[in-house]
């Protein structure tokens, strides 16, 4: 394993299964290239994603996150992602009111085929984030610190 | 002796040499004891704070261990060590210490994490000029004058303090202040309190034969179960222990938890013997006015009545007092 | 204001009637303490005890939240409404917390308490459902500034609204005040009460605090209405009215005018979807 010196983003993706894993899975066949700080989890649909995920990853390290699933019209539960739509409209608001940097959480639609896209989205979002910097607001105090071996003794 | 209220400064910068000197402070309206920054002088005028003094031996959170599992498990105690002085608690919080020290150092098993941190606090009390309309401290047994387990007391007579030194560690304090003190003396003010309790004779005795008793329902039905009256109340003491884990690593901490919470007395198995608010209140308080008594001799309230004040639903210990009061006049 | 007496005057006749006819099984309405700028929630049994109910510039609180504590077989629960308890109220029927036939309303206009933070922004002096009124109906004012905070602090940057709230949530020590008094915090048992599961941990620390004002805020969303309580109870005078009317600002733009609670039936808002919504993810 080779040491990496520059910092690289933790991005979280939530990806769907029907569409977006569908969609990365593609990427992944035609051999494309996209950066390795996006760490998948699969999701029956993009409407699992509670919102409390979101918060979470935050809190636990991750720079930024990501939401990603079918096209509206088009979700293999027929009607997940309007739900979708209308809680991470209004989280991504709350989010940036809170004063997360409104790049660090965003949503896509990104279906089975696009391949391209899913590459593109990736590409896109890891170098918002990596100009970004770590994020360290929201963040957890033993993540931001690095383990408590770094803590000082109260 | 008597030291000038123009040299309260030095005074606490003198103290802030070797301790960590908490004064109450006014901070977005909401008065606390904060480490003195050695510029902004203490807020002694308000009647008292918010929040009581209890985090400085009792932190809202508190490590107490780092550990690592795994083959080569290792557990680490995370110790204070600092040196503390609480400048200018009133006498209801300084009986509150007195009661916690009976909660944590008594019995065969002292609360290390208390212990520490109150081998190396300095208590300086100040006497209360006035007081608030929700104070009740004298119908509680105290003196808003005095406060005999502070190691210094200060009665603020104007333009100057008398101090006095109560304990060995206050005779340092002074001896620390000696270049500022001047000889003198001055008759410390004496307010009473406006709201009058009358706390029956035997009363812990009473309540705790008054266990069924309907009085319970009536006082608790207001209660939404908030944790409010336990987080402002400088004698509440409960806590409960929990870890942060992240992967092999973690911490385990106590915080403080309320007897008010739904699932407070919840036990393994799901039992709860305390399942609605009509237990909760009657327990915390029979802990307050009966409970404690029977164990250590004096009552947990120290009539500083944070609770009273800050209760979103106006519930008042005072009032069921004189409720009980009645009930047990009547038979 | 001898409004306000004649008010107390009949709601008093109206609650000592509505117990002796057995249409109630108690009556819950503000009661006086020993304080006069204060009240707290009564609870009357007895025909007798109605002259305990209070109707002044102090009834502030608010009293939805004890419909919840007893379930009543055959008698209803009667209880002292305003236009914040009485959207409270349809906001509990919504959620399916309470059955309309349980309660019996008593309608009560408002025009405003001693707590002018809470009852600034009021945009309902009526009950908007009632069973019985005491007093006459009194002209509603629109409201002009319902989200003007919330505008003013949308324009600081993200470092300084990060600032803001760090410094919000810094001060909160997690006494849950706020989602005990809130009518729309009903569930049974809080996310925040499992400790176990692991979503909130019981440290008071920044972070923790911020996620359990950010998750409850979220929780709440479109079904806040409005009534101010949280913000009262808060004893570290936390501004939480910033998080809900953030939720309810946005809502508006995104999905069309609305207000929380003004009947018991209208499905929320993340509940439903419309399939002309706002698409910012192509």
């Amino acid at each position: 394993m080779s040491v990496n010196k520059e910092w690289e983003p933790k991005i979280l993706v939530f990806t769907c299964n029907w569409c977006t894993y569908t969609g990365a899975d593609l990427a992944g066949l035609n051999r494309m290239k996209y950066p390795e700080n996006v760490r998948l989890i699969r999701v029956p649909c993009s409407s699992r994603v509670n919102p409390q995920f979101i918060l979470r990853a935050f809190m636990k390290g991750c720079d930024g996150v990501l939401v990603c699933g079918c096209h509206p019209g088009d979700c293999h539960y027929v009607s997940g992602n309007y739900f979708t739509r209308r809680r991470f409209m209004l989280m991504q608001r709350l989010l940036e009111y809170n004063g997360v940097d409104p790049e660090r959480f965003q949503a896509r639609w990104i279906s089975g085929s696009e391949a391209a896209k899913f590459r593109d989205t990736m590409i896109r979002v890891s170098a918002q984030i990596k100009a970004l910097g770590p994020n360290t607001k929201f963040r957890e105090e033993w993540y931001v610190k690095g383990g408590i071996a770094n803590e000082p003794s109260k | 002796m008597l030291l000038d209220k123009k040299r309260l400064k030095e005074a606490l910068d003198i103290l802030s040499r070797e301790a960590k000197v908490l004064v109450p402070m006014g901070m977005d309206g909401i008065a606390k004891y904060t480490p003195w920054d050695g510029q902004k002088l203490p807020d002694l005028d308000i009647v008292n704070t918010m929040l009581p003094p209890k985090d400085t031996l009792f932190p809202q959170t508190e490590k107490m261990y780092n550990f690592t599992t795994g083959p080569n498990a290792q557990i680490a105690e995370v110790q204070a060590t600092e040196n503390q002085v609480l400048f200018g608690v009133r006498s209801c919080d300084a009986r509150s210490i007195d009661c916690m020290d009976k909660a944590f150092l008594s019995g065969t098993f002292g609360d290390s994490f208390y212990s520490k941190k109150r081998e190396n606090l300095t208590i300086i009390a100040v006497g209360c000029v006035k007081t608030g309309p929700f104070c009740f401290c004298d119908s509680m047994g105290l003196d808003p004058s005095s406060a005999p387990n502070a190691d210094v007391q200060l009665a603020d007579l104007g333009d100057a303090y008398a101090v006095t030194a109560q304990t060995e560690r206050g005779t340092v304090v002074l001896d620390q202040w000696k270049s500022l003190l001047t000889e003198g003396e001055g008759d410390a003010p004496k307010p009473t309190c406006e709201l009058k309790v009358n706390v029956p004779e035997d009363f812990a005795k009473k309540l705790l034969g008054m266990f069924e008793h309907p009085i319970w329902d009536e006082v608790s039905k207001p209660c939404l179960g908030c944790g409010t009256c336990t987080y402002v109340c400088p004698t509440c003491y409960c806590f409960d222990i929990n870890a942060e884990k992240h992967g092999n690593e973690g911490t385990e901490f106590r915080c403080w938890d309320s007897c008010m919470f739904s699932d407070y007395a919840r036990m393994a198995g799901g039992h709860n013997p305390r399942p609605s608010k009509k237990e909760r209140v009657r327990n915390r308080y029979l802990h307050k006015l009966a409970y404690f008594n029977e164990q250590h001799g004096q009552l947990l309230c120290v009539g500083c009545g944070r609770c009273v004040q800050k209760c979103p639903s106006n519930m008042d210990i005072t009032r069921f007092i004189d409720m009980a009061g009645e009930a047990i006049k009547n038979g | 204001m001898s409004q306000v007496n004649e008010m107390q005057a009949q709601l008093r006749k109206v609650a000592a009637e509505l117990l002796e006819t057995g249409t109630v099984g108690y009556i819950i309405g503000w009661g006086a303490t020993r304080f006069p700028d204060r009240t707290t929630p009564v609870f009357i049994h007895d025909a007798k005890d109605a002259d305990k109910l209070v109707w002044n510039e102090y009834c502030i609180n608010g009293l939805a939240k004890y419909v919840l504590d007893d379930k009543i077989k055959d008698k209803k629960i009667g209880i002292c409404v305003r236009g914040c308890d009485s959207r409270a109220i349809n906001r509990l029927i919504i959620d399916n917390q309470l059955l309309r036939e349980a309660v019996y309303l008593i309608g009560l206009p408002c025009e405003g308490k001693a707590d002018k933070v809470k009852c600034g922004k009021c945009a309902h002096k009526n009950p908007v459902s009632y069973d019985v009124l005491i007093g006459d109906l009194v002209t509603e004012t629109p409201v002009t500034d319902r989200f003007k905070a919330v505008e003013d602090l949308e324009k600081l940057s993200a470092d300084e609204k990060h600032a803001y709230w760090s410094g919000v949530y810094e001060k909160c020590v997690r006494c849950f005040a706020c989602r005990n008094v809130c009518p729309v915090c009903s569930c049974k048992e809080c996310y925040a009460d499992q400790y176990r599961v692991g979503w909130q941990g019981k440290q008071n620390n920044s972070v923790e605090n911020w996620n359990y004002g950010l998750t409850r805020a979220y929780h709440v969303g479109d079904r806040c209405v409005e009534c101010g309580e949280c913000e009262r109870v808060c004893p570290m005078d936390l501004p939480l009215m910033l998080q809900n009317r953030k939720m309810l600002k946005d809502i508006n733009e995104l999905f069309g005018d609305y207000e929380c609670g003004l009947s018991d039936d209208r499905a929320p808002i993340l509940g439903e979807y419309d399939l002309s919504d706002r698409d910012e993810y192509m």
